[in-house]
């Protein structure tokens, strides 16, 4: 890195060269300013907690969290756990997207379906995630099932909305073009409405399954007996506030880590790909 | 015999807010005979684009008849190849993609998808960006996999709306002439809107003048200029002045002004 700032500016060095770098400074800073703040919490709280001699009822030492994040690393019993999440994060939002996006395209294609289905969708989308568990698990009982539908839920709605104004904003002309080439509805769907609300689609992706992550935990709380969600509820009766606290973490740089190497890239790829549409619309 | 007949063409669009009906295209007849080039013109807002969209299928007449090969047209399809001014390329899709679509929508094998898709490329001057996207390419070469497209699926008619009217004047001259050099190897009939009268010329074989709003077919002239035809001999063509000077007197665009 030092390297770089002391190269002299004339000295040749090629665009994409160049750009490679420029661009892996950029990551790492941006990295390292994402990572500060977290690191001044965890040196506050390695500080303040033995200093102020805090009860580990109210909150628990940087070592106790540690060591049941190794305990739980070892036994494996912390994988289960988040893999139980992941599972129902992952199916969840697997058939949110096979349901939203057709839905969702049938919605921008005709102005029919969306004004009929448009007040319903609107409600919905102000009650999505949590207000439903207790009729998910009136529906499907304790346990799996109503964790999964609330995360179908959550990604739903924000995937229907987002696909139909994806579809909507398909220029005109590109519309016809592919009619006039002869593609008949079914092409138009796969070739045409499907990868050109794509951008769209993943927006809605990232959206939704920001609001799932959180409605998971809730409704793991109240209606499984596995998972982050409830080991985290499990804890407070037993004052085991060290449990508590790793939870709360392990949800948190989950969902960070989804969200930065998961749905971000997935995001800026297909903008990316697509970016033309800015330039050719015009 | 005429591959396209338009009769007694007309078109009321009615104001989204107002409501108000206004006449675009008011009485509009011509015919194309099959292999002819022809060229649509007339002042801003006359209607050109919207009898293109009649021919194309994209906007239905509200009155008179449009005959392809003796029949209705009804919608939409392959059989008329349509150039968008704004090219239209998918940009999810390579060059090559993009040209072969009409054939993958027609249900041909993938070898001789990309087989026909090749020679096209290789006819528009193409060749070495098959497998680029359309943001990666410039106007001009984006309007060649426009011309491209339509071509690989042979046409009967290909229909043009101001193709060029966003490319740089140099790259303009350039694509005309290359299109008429196509044009000349495939002999597709070619309905082509422009407002730009030297390119009207230049290109067709007929040029025929709508008047303004409700319009109305004010001229129809024949280019007897003779083929192939380069700009510097046309330019010195002394129909080509004199058409010239006929039309931008139609027009009312003053004389002594380039056409834009
Ligand atoms: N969908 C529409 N709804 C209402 N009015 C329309 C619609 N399309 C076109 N018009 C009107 O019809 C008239 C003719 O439009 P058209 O686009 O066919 O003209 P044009 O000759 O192609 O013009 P230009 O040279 O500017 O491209 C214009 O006054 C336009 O405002
Ligand atoms: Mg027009």
């Amino acid at each position: 890195m030092t390297g770089i700032a002391l190269r002299p500016s004339r000295e040749p060095l090629s665009d994409s060269g160049r750009r490679q770098l420029a661009r892996r400074r950029a990551r790492l800073s941006s990295a390292a300013w994402f990572l500060s703040p977290f690191v001044v919490l965890v040196a506050l709280w390695a500080v303040l907690v033995p200093a102020l001699d805090v009860s580990p009822r109210t909150f628990p030492s940087l070592a106790s969290v540690w060591a049941v994040f190794t305990s739980g690393v070892t036994d494996g019993s912390l994988w289960t756990q988040v893999f139980a999440s992941l599972a129902r994060v992952g199916a969840g939002t697997g058939l949110a997207i096979a349901i939203g996006v057709p839905f969702g395209i049938l919605m921008g294609i005709s102005r029919g379906v969306s004004g009929f289905f448009s007040p319903l969708l609107r409600f919905s989308v102000a009650l999505a995630g949590i207000a439903w568990i207790p009729l998910a698990t009136l529906w499907l009982g304790y346990g799996t099932g109503a964790v999964v539908f609330i995360v179908f839920n959550a990604v739903f709605f924000a995937v229907v909305y987002t696909t139909m104004l994806g579809v909507r904003q398909i220029s005109t002309s590109l519309l016809r073009a592919a009619r006039s080439l002869g593609a008949g509805p079914g092409r138009m769907f796969v070739e045409i409405y499907l990868p050109g609300a794509a951008p769209s689609i993943v927006t809605g992706l990232r959206m939704g399954m920001g609001f799932a992550w959180r409605g998971l935990i809730a409704a793991e709380i109240i209606a499984t007996s596995s998972g982050l969600g409830y080991t985290l509820f499990l804890a407070r009766q037993y004052y085991e506030t060290d449990v508590i606290i790793l939870m709360m973490i392990t949800i948190g740089v989950l969902w960070l880590l989804m969200d930065r190497f998961l749905l971000a890239p997935l995001e800026r790829r297909t903008v990316e790909r697509w970016g033309a549409r800015r330039q050719v619309g015009t | 015999m005429s591959l396209l007949s338009v009769e007694n063409l007309n078109q009321v669009y009615t104001d989204a807010y107002t409501h108000e009906e206004m006449t675009a295209v008011g009485n509009v007849s011509f015919d194309i005979p099959e292999g002819q080039f022809i060229s649509l013109i007339g002042p801003s807002g006359c209607g050109k684009t919207t009898v293109l969209n009649i021919v194309a299928g994209f906007i239905r007449a509200s009155g008179g008849s449009v005959m392809l090969a003796g029949k209705p047209i009804s919608g939409p399809g392959p059989d008329r190849g349509v150039v968008f001014q704004d090219f239209a390329l998918f940009p999810w899709k390579s060059v090559e993609a993009n040209i072969a679509f009409g054939l993958k929508m027609r249900g041909v094998d993938k070898a001789e998808r990309k087989r026909r898709a090749r020679e096209v490329i290789e006819l528009v001057g193409l060749s070495g960006f098959e497998a680029k996207y359309p943001h990666e390419l410039s106007g001009g070469m984006r309007q060649r996999v426009g011309v491209a497209r339509v071509l690989a699926t042979e046409p009967t008619m290909m229909l043009m709306d101001e193709p060029f009217a966003s490319i740089d004047a140099q790259t303009r001259r350039v694509l005309q002439q290359e299109v008429l050099r196509i044009w000349e190897q495939e002999r597709p009939t070619v309905l082509f809107v422009t407002h730009d009268v030297d390119e009207a010329i230049f290109m067709s074989d007929r040029v025929i003048v709508l008047s303004s709003r409700p319009s109305a077919v004010q001229a129809d002239i024949e280019i007897p200029i003779p083929r192939p035809r380069t700009w510097s001999d046309v330019y010195a063509d002394p129909a080509f002045v004199r058409i010239r000077r006929e039309l931008m007197a139609m027009l009312g665009v003053d004389d002594d002004e380039k056409g834009s």
